[in-house]
């Protein structure tokens, strides 16, 4: 394409004319920066934002199925089974969650408790613990709301656990929970020997919920309720997503902003080539054709600065993340170092993005030079 | 004899002025002409007096105040910019006073730039910028910049880029006026032989009387329009001959 061909003899004069060339370099650098920086921040956020769903998703079950009302599910509602067999479930358990209060000496808290099969002594979570002074080895009273009768009438049913250990907190999707085993759940809330307040379900495709979610609640009626993981802690998917997409916004302003360089270097390519686009329209270049060499010359620019750009931020957030260069607090988030994932859609979405913001920028310039009449620039050379 | 072919090149009337209101200067009114095939015209006329104006007129590169422009039967003032753009590229060749080459380009990418224009491939239109090269006898100096070559030089690669696309009309304005005497005679010939090979007419703008006299008919430019000059008003100074 000759627009490309006169572009780029202009480009690689533009080396030896100081006008052109510190602008060009200028705006080619601008680019470069920018790009680089907008892929280093979007790999961080991405290496943050994995290992937070990947922690969101070893602690919570795929789904949840609860009754729909206040019921409570038993082994003759055969439900646990009928789940298992829907496909795409790779395991079914049951639970029983409530209310109690933890009471260690004088003092007493309240307290979710969840009770699950596999669970061994009681776990409290560190946001439970602390407010009581409790440590892991002391033995706890857990007093539930519910009642049974007793020859003096009804009394509290209560039930006394050492504690075992302390969970760390939670990524922070909900209120903190202590887990126990199931039996002794059952008996605190009364549920009897084969009650469930709800079953956790594991899914085969953990990152596309909604399907097996559908299917398990066709599987079993209205009388239930199923949640995915990503509703129970739709606020924490929610912020992640508009986090990725303001970080985005606002570093993709360095990018609009070193784009507005090629504007200039297309303006000033125009103003000291002025004769020559004169002299191509004498040669039968069409308006749209002139305008095409300049708009070719700015975004060219923005063409290199732009791989230059994406080459130098893929390669700093390897070396970044592979080299483990940017220490953190490990209690803070469970992580020694910064993580960076570079995902190949975000480099593609940003490459394309720039290039098309140059040309965009470069085509203003372009426009305005080649409107100038040929004559003038013909009588003034 | 009424030449039976249709003109090239039809002007009418024409009037063209500057500025506006007390800064307003007339340039030239009631300007026609009819170029046909194979005439070899001189304009003549002071510095000033509009000649390279009425060229930017013929070659629809500028708009007449009055009057109209019509090259091979197309009125340059009823096409939109893109069919004005492609007929100035295939109907009109310009050689300009200084040779107004694209620096960055070599000999050779200057002159294929206009069949680069109209879409040629590469090496077609290196091919046909050689052959024409070879013509104007710088085949030797086709990987040559512009700035590595001589004036004389320079302005036979004009040429060669005027003429690469054969045009109808040919259009010189002050071909020779940089160049010292010396390398103006042999540019002057060269541009008169290749025009009559390769161009369907051409128009030689100059306020030498000198380069006029050699012109087949000579045009005198004055406010008042174009007025026939004999020959015989251009008495030869340096023996050069009469090209027809
Ligand atoms: N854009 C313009 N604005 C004002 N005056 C102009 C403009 N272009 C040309 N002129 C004037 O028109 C006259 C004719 O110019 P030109 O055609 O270049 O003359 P020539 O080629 O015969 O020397 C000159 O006096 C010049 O100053
Ligand atoms: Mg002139």
């Amino acid at each position: 394409m000759i627009s490309y061909f006169l572009a780029r003899r202009y480009l690689l004069a533009s080396r030896r004319e100081a006008q052109v060339g510190v602008v060009a370099l200028a705006a080619f650098l601008g680019l470069a920066l920018g790009v680089a920086a907008l892929v280093v921040s979007l790999a961080l956020l991405a290496g943050f934002q994995t290992h937070v769903r990947s922690r969101l998703l070893s602690e919570t079950p795929h789904l949840l199925v609860t009754p729909a009302g206040r019921g409570v599910f038993h082994d003759a509602d055969r439900v646990g089974g009928r789940i298992a067999e829907v496909s795409g479930v790779v395991s079914v358990s049951p639970v029983a969650r409530g209310r109690i209060w933890v009471s260690m000496g004088r003092d007493a808290a309240p307290a979710e408790v969840v009770g699950r099969e596999k669970t061994k002594g009681l776990v409290l979570d560190v946001a439970q613990a602390r407010p009581l002074g409790i440590v892991p080895g002391e033995t706890v009273t857990l007093v539930s709301s519910r009642s049974r009768l007793s020859p003096l009438g009804p009394i509290p049913i209560v039930s006394t656990m050492q504690v075992t250990g302390l969970a760390p907190a939670s990524t922070g999707r909900r209120a903190a929970e202590a887990s126990l085993p199931l039996d002794e759940a059952r008996r605190l809330f009364a549920l009897g020997p084969d009650g469930a307040t709800g079953y956790e379900v594991f899914l085969k495709d953990a990152a596309h919920p909604g399907k097996a979610a559908a299917a398990v609640a066709a599987a079993l009626g209205p009388s239930v309720a199923v949640t995915t993981w990503e509703e129970q802690n739709r606020a924490l998917v929610l912020a992640l997503r508009l986090e990725r997409f303001v970080l985005f916004a606002a570093v993709f302003l360095i990018v609009i902003v070193a784009g507005l360089n090629l504007a200039a270097t297309s303006a000033v390519l125009a103003a000291t080539r002025a004769g020559d686009a004169a002299v191509l329209s004498v040669l039968g270049a069409s308006p749209k054709a002139v305008e095409r060499v300049f708009r070719a010359a700015g975004g060219g620019v923005g063409v290199a600065g732009t791989f230059f750009g994406l080459a130098i931020g893929v390669a700093a957030a390897f070396v970044l993340g592979g080299f483990g260069l940017v220490p953190l607090p490990a209690q803070l988030y469970g992580l020694g170092h910064a993580p960076f994932r570079v995902d190949a859609l975000d480099v593609l979405v940003v490459g394309i993005l720039s290039v098309l913001w140059s040309f965009v920028a470069a085509a203003i310039p372009a426009r305005t030079a080649a409107r100038q009449p040929a004559v003038e620039a013909l009588r003034g050379v | 004899m009424v030449s039976e072919t249709a003109p090239l090149l039809v002007a009418e009337g024409l009037a063209k002025g500057f500025g506006s209101g007390e800064g307003r200067v007339e340039i030239f009114r009631d300007v026609s002409l009819r170029v046909l095939a194979g005439d070899l015209l001189a304009i003549t006329g002071p510095s000033g007096c509009g000649k390279s104006t009425l060229l930017h007129l013929f070659a629809g590169l500028d708009t007449p105040d009055a009057g109209r422009v019509a090259l091979e039967g197309a009125d340059w003032a009823a096409l939109a910019p893109a069919p004005r753009a492609a007929l100035r590229g295939a109907g009109v060749g310009f050689v300009f006073q200084f040779h107004h080459l694209l620096p960055e380009l070599t000999a050779e990418e200057n002159v294929a730039l206009p069949l680069f224009l109209a879409g040629r491939p590469e090496e077609v239109g290196r091919r046909e910028a050689r052959e024409v090269l070879d013509r104007v006898g710088l085949l030797g100096r086709a990987g040559a910049f512009p700035r590595t070559l001589s004036g004389g030089e320079r302005q036979r690669v004009a040429i060669a880029r005027a003429v690469v696309r054969r045009p109808g009309l040919l259009l010189c304005d002050e071909p020779t006026g940089s160049l010292d005497a010396a390398h103006a005679a042999r540019v002057f010939d060269l541009l008169a032989s290749v025009a009559k090979e390769r161009a369907g007419a051409a128009i030689i703008v100059t306020h030498d009387p000198e380069w006029a006299r050699r012109c087949a008919t000579i045009k005198l430019l004055g406010e008042e329009g174009l007025s026939d000059v004999a020959r015989s008003a251009f008495p030869a100074v340096s023996g050069g001959q009469t090209v027809v």
